[in-house]
Formats: C-alpha cells, structure tokens, sequence
C-alpha cells in the first residue's frame, strides 16, 4: 500500500477543489438553482476573486472552466431556461447525478473486481480517471474481500500518444484528423467520427466512420504519425451524432469476420522457442508440427514472427513470408 | 489499492465528495479505518476534513455551511463523524470518462482465462452498459501463445502457497528444468509474464509463460524468502550494472521499442514522428531480435558494436534456410 504524504494536501483559499465543493454544493442546495451573478455574491472563493481585483471577464472565465470541471467529473450543471436573457438563465445541478449505481448494492467481491478493473490502467493513460471512479465507489463502504484474485496483475498498456485525445473525441463526439501511414509507406490526411477503440491481440485500433471514403474504416494507432485534431468550424467544434448500439456491432461483426477470413499456417521446428510459444505441446500425445491460426493484419503478424525466424517455415499465405524478409532486409541497410 | 501519485484539484474535490457520501453511508468510523479503506494516510484524511468543514456559501442572502465533521471527536478519539451534512445523500455517480475507464478494464478482464465466465463479472459489465459507457472494449483475438495456456495451473500453485517446475527455453534456445515459486501472474499485452522467485539465483526474475512447458506444481511450499517479497517494479525489464547504453531512433511504428525498456533519458523528438531515446540493454546480442521486429521502424544509431549486431542478426535472419532447418531436424 502506497500511504500519501500530507504535506501534497496544500489547502488554500483559491485551490480549485474548494471552489468545486462550494460550487456543487450552492447549486444542490438552492433547489431553483442560481443565476451567475447569484453565485458570484454567494460562493466565497468567487466573492474573494472578486475583492481581490480579478476583472469580471476572468471571473468568467473561471466560472465556465468550473463547469467543465464539474462536467468532467460527472457532475451535471444544466440551464433549464438556457433561452431566458443571460443574466435570467439560472444553473441547476440535474437530479440523477447522485444516484450511481442505480440503487445496486456491491458485493465484496464486486467491489474488488472493481479495483482490479481500476488497477488494469496503473500507469496507463487512463490512470487518473479509474482511480477517481474507485474513490467513489469505495464511498460506498464495501470493503473488497481478499480472495484468490490477489497475485494477479493484470495491465492495459495504452503506449501511442493518439489514444487520450482519440478516447476524449469519442467520448464527446468530435469529428477528429490525423496523419495516417500505411504499411507501404503511403502518408494521408484522414477526417473521421471516431466511434470506438479496441484492442485486438495487444494493438489498438479505432473503429470510425470515415468522412472521406464515406464508410466505416479502421485504424491502428501506431501508424497515426501526427497530433490527433479535433475539427472546428467557425471555433466551433465539429460535433456528430453518436452512432447507435446496431452500427456500432455491425462494425464489430465486420472487423470479426475479416479475421476469421485470413488464415496462417506455419510449420515450426520443434523444442525451438516458437514451440514453446504456441504450446504445441499440448495435444495429448498427438504432436503436430503445424500451426493454424487467424489474424488481423499481415505486417503486424510479420513483425510478430520476425522474432521466430528462424524456427518456423510460413506455409500461407505466400507473402507473409516475403514481407518478414523485406523487414529484415530494411533492418540490414539501415544499419549498414 | 490505488496508487495516488499525484493528487491534483480535481482529485481532492472527486475525494471531498467520496469522503461525505462514506460517512453518510457509514455512521462514525476511525481516521485509521477510512485511512485504510481508501489508501490513503491518515493525516491526508483530516486536511481534507478541514477543507470540508470550511464548505460554505450565502444562499438567499444566509451565509449556509454545509457540513459539520465532528472535530473534537476527530483530534480526541480519532474519530469521523459527520453530524450536520445539508446537500449530498449519496455518492455522485461515475463520469462518462470514470466509467468509460472503468468498464474497459472490466471488458479486458472478462478477457483473461478464469474470468470470462465470472457471473459477478458480467453483472458489473452489464451495469456498466446501462449506465451508457462506451469507447473502449478490448476485442482479444484468443491465438496460440496469446491465451495462455499454463497460466490456471500457476495460479493453483499460487492460490495453495506451493513451488512449481517447469521446462524453459531462454532467449539463446537454452532448455532447462527449473523450480520456480510463483508469486504474481502479469498478464500483458505483448503475452504473459511470471513474476517468481528463483530458488537458485536467490532473487525475483521474471519469466515469461510462452517460454514455458510441463507445468507441475510440486509439494514443495514457498520459502521464507519468497514470502517476503511484497513490492515489484512495475517495469518488467530492469537495468542492472552491466547493462549496455543503446541509442535508438524510432518511427511510431517502433514506439514499443522504447516504450518497453528501461529508458535513460526522457525521449528527445527529432522530426514530427520519430523519437530517439537511450535505453539500457541487459544482453547486447538479444538487440538484433528486439531491433529487428519492427523491420525498420526502429534504428541503433549507438554505440557501433550495437549496430554490428543488430545488422548481422537481420543478415542471418536472411541467409538461413529455415526450410532446410526444419527438414534435418530429427
């Protein structure tokens, strides 16, 4: 257990989180809500900011980064007269914030699958946001029961810089570009609706409906080559509609059915590492020194297998073999 | 327990409310119990009661406080109690983004071998769906040496406290029979790693489960030694003393590359997409494998023994006849 030491808690009156707590607590607890001069009177770190000089159009601005604060958070703050005259329109915290999970007790041994599914982000890019979900859900009370899940550390590893922009794009729904390099080499600007993200045998990949080709594509992050960009118009950011649960899984089913349609065959050399590597052992008694399998993407497959070269001879498809030697022929002038 | 690294704004305010929703749900409780309970020290707890008790605001021209925890019970008895909480009943649900996070991790889990068919597990995913989370759901393609196959019996062994033996194949094509007592499973995106300790070097190693057959687990229970070891780097590849420093340039395709190692400097960016890093190698001859699987996308620049290397492993690559290999073998 890592203990946090107490002298990182620097608790003054314009740290951020007392505002935040004085904020949500002034909406929840003025059932009507309160209009933004209201709250500007009422909350004291906005009263001091006030004192203290900071001119009205930076109050401002602290206000709406505060609410996205909130909104990032989980917290809902709503306009329901958003049509009203500015100084009318009246913040409201929506009811259902506060009611997750919907009225269902855990158990101990939820709560601790909870904390493994947090700890599966450790030091991945997803860290900051599990562990605030885990604070909440130890809110609860429910202590995680030890059990045979302990010695068991599973990771999610997120290495390409596209996958925190690409997660928050599809989160909010914002059209995004990026620099996209095929295999052969090729660079290309793409122009998409990120939809979702997988991981398939260890690689991510975004599932979008690319504007350009006007069809459901895929992309690997490790061949995005350039900053991910959310598309504006105007300032304004490109929005679209999410895509429903039936376009999501055919997506799916599509990307499925792809791997299932290629096949590799290899042939391996026995007591070799690529033996051992898949379990060809296993079979009661019946050795076979063939392996059948599906993939996803023959240059990703090929960097795979590089690592066996030497123990295995590619059966199908013929240029999987082709591609593993011109990768090794690139390694040997590069280093020439 | 969660590691809380860095604890920023937005951590201390998502804490605040945790910590009011505990001690509603709660009753009174210990410093030291809700310290525990969240992983956090003690001292860390009673700032933020501070911070809590000071939460005020003037509504309808009445300045409001809005919680009271009992402070003289706290600096006493060492005692929470809330007595006087005016605004939050229960705890504010997940983030889009929280849950999100979440449910993928959940999503892998139900991944693993010994988890897919976990009823607690799928309740968990189910309420996470309703709560309409989306965005990231790991599609693990089950292929041969990916679902590991002895990773349920080293879980026995590690669930009854008992030693398991093992044939294993090292990075030169060494075979040996080994006993290892196993002490953590990691699986990873690139395979499975076992943490274990090594009854013969005296020390933790970490070996990876593809490298492995003839799993058994022996009668034999873990050692004092290896029952003592807590704490893992979170690194799988540790640098020691006679590591060699590489250079490496690396396209993104290549990332992993240094992503994976131990890194010596933060990576410099030397055009839009490639980085280069220095990263520590244990055993330079295992370079021109490390290097050569990213066919290109990854380049020594130094030291020119380290090129030497990974050029003449590509060149064997290429001049074997793996066929010829094969047809005399026995």
């Amino acid at each position: 257990m890592s203990a946090k030491s107490a002298e990182a808690w620097q608790p003054s009156k314009s740290d951020k989180s007392e505002r935040l707590l004085q904020l949500t607590c002034a909406l929840l607890f003025s059932e009507r809500g309160l209009s933004k001069a209201e709250l500007f009177k009422s909350i004291p770190a906005y009263i001091e900011a006030i004192r203290g000089g900071t001119s009205e159009e930076s109050l401002n601005r602290m206000f709406e980064r505060d609410k996205v604060d909130l909104k990032n958070t989980g917290i809902q703050v709503f306009t329901p007269n958003a049509n009203a005259d500015s100084d009318d329109i009246v913040y409201v915290i929506a009811e259902d914030t506060f009611v997750w999970p919907q009225h269902t007790e855990l158990t101990a041994k939820q709560l601790q699958l909870l904390e493994l599914a947090a700890q599966v982000w450790s030091q991945a890019s997803l860290e900051a946001d599990a562990n605030q979900a885990l604070v909440r859900l130890k809110a609860l009370g429910v202590e995680p029961a030890a059990s045979d899940l302990i010695g068991f550390a599973p990771r999610i590893e997120t290495r390409e810089p596209a996958f925190i922009p690409l997660n928050e794009a599809i989160q909010d729904c914002v059209e995004v570009t990026f620099n996209y390099r095929k295999p052969n080499g090729e660079v290309s600007k793409r122009h998409v609706q990120p939809w979702s993200l997988h991981n398939v045998d260890g690689q991510w990949l975004l599932q979008s409906f690319d504007l350009e080709q006007g069809e459901v594509r895929n992309f690997l992050l490790r061949r995005i080559v350039s900053k991910v960009q959310t598309v504006k118009v105007n300032e304004v950011e490109s929005r679209f509609t999410k895509p429903s649960d039936e376009k999501l899984g055919q997506a799916v089913t599509q990307l499925q059915e792809h791997i299932a349609n290629q096949v590799c065959e290899l042939k391996v050399k026995q007591d070799s590492q690529a033996w051992f590597h898949f379990h060809l052992d296993d079979g009661a008694g019946t050795k076979s020194d063939t392996v059948t399998f599906n993939y996803m993407d023959l240059v990703l497959l090929a960097e795979e297998l590089r690592d066996f070269a030497l123990d295995i001879k590619v059966v199908r498809p013929r240029e999987l073999n082709d591609l593993i030697r011109s990768g090794f022929e690139k390694v040997a002038s590069a280093h020439a | 327990m969660p590691k809380l690294n860095s604890f920023n704004g937005e951590d201390r305010y998502n804490f605040m409310l945790a910590l009011v929703a505990y001690l509603q749900n709660r009753g009174s409780v210990s410093v030291d119990e809700a310290a525990e309970h969240f992983g956090l020290d003690a001292k860390y707890i009673r700032k933020a009661v501070t911070s809590i008790n000071e939460a005020r605001a003037t509504v309808n021209e009445f300045e409001e406080w809005f919680f009271f925890i009992d402070i003289e019970a706290l600096e006493d008895e060492g005692v929470l109690s809330l007595i006087s909480n005016q605004v939050i009943d229960d705890v504010p649900r997940l983030s889009t983004r929280q849950a999100s996070a979440i449910a993928a991790g959940l999503n892998y889990l139900a991944t693993i071998p010994g988890f897919s068919d976990d009823a607690d597990l799928q309740k968990l995913q189910e309420l996470l769906a309703a709560g309409g989370s989306r965005g990231i759901n790991p599609l693990i393609e089950s292929r041969p040496g990916s679902a590991e196959a002895g990773a349920e019996v080293i879980r026995r062994a590690m669930i009854s406290g008992n030693q398991i033996s093992c044939e294993y194949i090292n990075q030169k094509g060494e075979r040996s029979v080994r006993s290892i007592e196993p002490l953590r499973l990691d699986p990873r995106a690139d395979g499975w790693y076992l943490r274990g300790y090594c009854p013969l070097h005296k020390e933790v190693r970490n070996f990876k489960l593809d490298r492995m057959r003839a799993i058994q687990v022996l009668d034999e229970p873990l050692s004092a030694e290896a029952k003592k070891i807590e704490d893992f780097e979170e690194a799988l590849y540790v640098a020691s003393a006679t590591d060699t420093a590489v250079t490496v340039e690396v396209q993104p395709e290549g990332y992993r590359l240094i992503s994976e190692s131990k890194t010596v400097s933060e990576p410099v960016t030397v055009d839009s997409s490639t980085v280069r890093a220095e990263i520590m190698v244990g055993h330079l001859p295992n370079l021109g494998k490390l290097v050569s699987r990213y066919g290109g996308a990854a380049k020594v620049i130094a030291p020119a023994e380290a090129r030497a290397i990974v050029k003449n492993y590509a060149l064997a690559a290429l001049g074997e006849d793996t066929a010829d290999q094969i047809e005399n073998e026995d």
